[in-house]
């Protein structure tokens, strides 16, 4: 019989013993690489935030807990479009409201002339025309879960706004939400002449390192946003998940940790004696360990596939509802799959690791004599 | 092969339990020749058993000392090896893995051996063909009788073709009927195989198979006799 074989026909002795152990794992790296994909999700909507129309970077008020803190003014924006290698600067506004059934419907105001930069593409109608105060695009999610189309209204903020373009960014928090005049977001949300973030397109072969760099030694109460590190300047979600998440990581290990620990002892000392035999037949302590940790990885493992295929499974229930579905895209990535196997095989090596000593620590004969 | 060198000397071994305050080996001294078979005996609590399990290396003497063809066991770290490739031992209860075939239970010592696993089930084939037990591999021990159960403990024993089998009551827990067949079995392969034997029983009549008998008395080696034809016939003769 092949050593694994032993190892796995050790696991199936008592076989609700390690189906329950195996689910209680499971429900642990459920929660880990469940956690890690909604994360990363929220990073690539961070990421997609960053690089909306089209632009190559976003400017943030620096230090604010949350994104939707950042206030900038119109001199901040005038100052960064003065730069000499910036092509266009485009000043949004951002509003998060209910509408329908969504509680979280994002409005980003736009100056409707700035839309020729600030690219969002149209499936159907037209853009917004200069002096159209009441009028709104809808991304192509929210006029799917409105059951709007071009030329039916929207009531937001005690007003009603004519739909007239739908556009489809293929960004899951754009497309969830809609453009309006800036003028107007800013008036409903009383924060005249100011903005969330300004989206910077720069001029062909500028060197962005230098010009952010520039920028922000010119205004350090500006901060330039590439990438989702550079988010985390303006908002503190994203490192609050990070860190939830790796709390949560070390709760998984530690919780599964202690079950394991529960059923391999239990496993050992029922074994006392058969590890005796093991030893008195000549098996090396090498092997015995090997044989106690190989039960335990092979346990975990399993706990380990469930728990990502539950994971997956939960991640894509959630979409069933169309305010997740507005703002989330899960990400499937391998590092979130690794990250879960990682937790499993940490809680294998902490579960097993007392007891493996515990089966080789006594002499052949006193385990052989073991009851 | 030379069958005057020795090949187990066990001189004033010492060995306590519970911090010294039982005595089962008080400067125990034994020598047994290659491919010669011993029987040890004597009453309850002498310290036959233990003396046995020192030899098969399953615990260290507090004193003393054992070497088995020439390697110093007191003194040697990982015994291991000893135990897979050099000693065969018979516990009393069979000591079987009941989850496991008898062939599975058989090829046990071999994971040591670096064996492939074909090599391990042709070898547990034979070795259970040897013991008359070809038919009963793949059947757990739960379903095999006292007697097969101590025949598969003699072939996993003999797994890795040690030169020294070592059996600890082998007929203890069996009926008069397998019981001897076991001793059979043992003599048998101690002739055909040249190995040494090492019997420990408490029954006269059982250690008279063996070319020689010891008697223990309080942990101590007391008394020695040849049995008269052990080889021939089984019958014994001078042995008290």
């Amino acid at each position: 019989m092949p050593f694994f074989m032993l190892i796995f026909r050790n696991l199936l002795r008592q076989r609700i013993r390690t189906l329950l152990t195996a689910f209680g794992i499971s429900l642990g790296i459920t929660t880990v690489v469940a956690l890690g994909i909604v994360t990363d999700g929220f990073k690539a909507t961070a990421q997609q935030v960053l690089r909306a129309g089209g632009s190559d970077f976003a400017i943030g008020q620096a230090g604010s807990a949350d994104l939707t803190f950042s206030t900038l003014t119109n001199d901040q924006l005038n100052a960064v479009a003065a730069y000499e290698g910036v092509e266009h600067a485009t000043g949004v506004l951002m509003a998060v409201s209910r509408l329908g059934s969504n509680p979280f419907f994002i409005q980003l105001g736009v100056k409707p002339s700035d839309l020729q930069y600030f690219q969002v593409p149209l499936v159907a109608g037209r853009h917004l025309a200069p002096d159209g105060t009441n009028e709104i695009l809808l991304g192509q999610e929210a006029a799917s879960q409105l059951g709007k189309k071009v030329g039916d209204t929207v009531d937001l903020k005690d007003r009603t706004f004519t739909v007239v373009g739908i556009y489809r960014t293929r960004d899951t928090w754009q497309d969830g939400g809609g453009i309006l005049p800036l003028a107007t977001v800013q008036e409903y949300e009383r924060k005249p002449g100011l903005m969330t973030l300004i989206y910077v397109k720069a001029k062909p072969g500028v060197n962005l390192d230098e010009l952010t760099a520039r920028i922000e030694k010119d205004h350090p109460e500006l901060a330039t946003l590439r990438t989702v590190s550079d988010y985390g300047d303006v908002d503190q979600g994203v490192q609050f998940m990070d860190a939830a998440n790796l709390a949560i990581s070390f709760l998984a290990v530690f919780i599964g940790g202690i079950g394991v620990m529960n059923t391999m002892v239990m496993s050992v000392m029922e074994r006392t004696r058969e590890f005796g035999i093991l030893r008195a037949v000549g098996w090396r302590t090498r092997r015995v360990l090997q044989m106690v940790l190989g039960e335990s990885i092979l346990l975990c493992l399993i706990g380990s596939l469930v728990g990502s295929i539950l994971a997956v499974i939960f991640t894509r229930l959630i979409l069933i509802f169309p305010v997740v579905r507005s703002f989330l895209e899960p990400e499937y990535t391998p590092e979130v799959f690794i990250r879960g196997l990682v937790v499993g095989v940490a809680v294998a090596l902490l579960g097993a690791l007392y007891p493996a000593i515990r089966a080789v620590r006594l002499s052949p004969i006193q385990a052989i004599r073991y009851e | 092969m030379n069958r005057t060198r020795i090949a187990i000397d066990v001189q004033d071994v010492v060995k306590t339990y519970e911090e010294g305050r039982i005595h089962a080996l008080n400067g125990a001294s034994l020598q047994v020749r290659e491919g010669e078979f011993v029987a040890i005996t004597g009453p309850s609590g002498c310290g036959k058993s233990t003396l046995l399990h020192l030899i098969a290396a399953l615990d260290r003497p507090d004193s003393g000392r054992i070497a088995v063809n020439g390697v110093d066991l007191v003194h040697m770290r990982d015994l291991s090896l000893y135990r897979s490739h050099q000693v065969g031992l018979v516990f009393q209860l069979h000591n079987l893995l009941p989850t496991l075939s008898a062939s599975a239970n058989v090829q046990l010592p071999m994971y040591e051996a670096e064996l492939s696993l074909w090599e391990r089930r042709a070898r547990a084939k034979r070795l259970l063909e040897a013991v008359g037990l070809g038919d009963r591999a793949n059947t757990p021990p739960t379903k095999l009788s006292g007697g097969e159960r101590q025949r598969v403990a003699i072939a996993r024993a003999l797994a890795n073709d040690p030169p020294i089998l070592l059996a600890d009551e082998p007929t203890g827990n069996l009926d008069s009927k397998a019981g001897q067949m076991v001793l059979d079995l043992l003599r048998s392969i101690q002739r055909e195989r040249g190995v040494t034997l090492v019997l420990v029983s408490h029954d006269l009549q059982i250690a008279r198979a063996a070319q020689r008998i010891v008697r223990m008395l309080d942990g101590r080696v007391v008394d020695e006799g040849v049995a008269s034809s052990a080889t021939a016939s089984g019958t014994a003769e001078g042995e008290e």
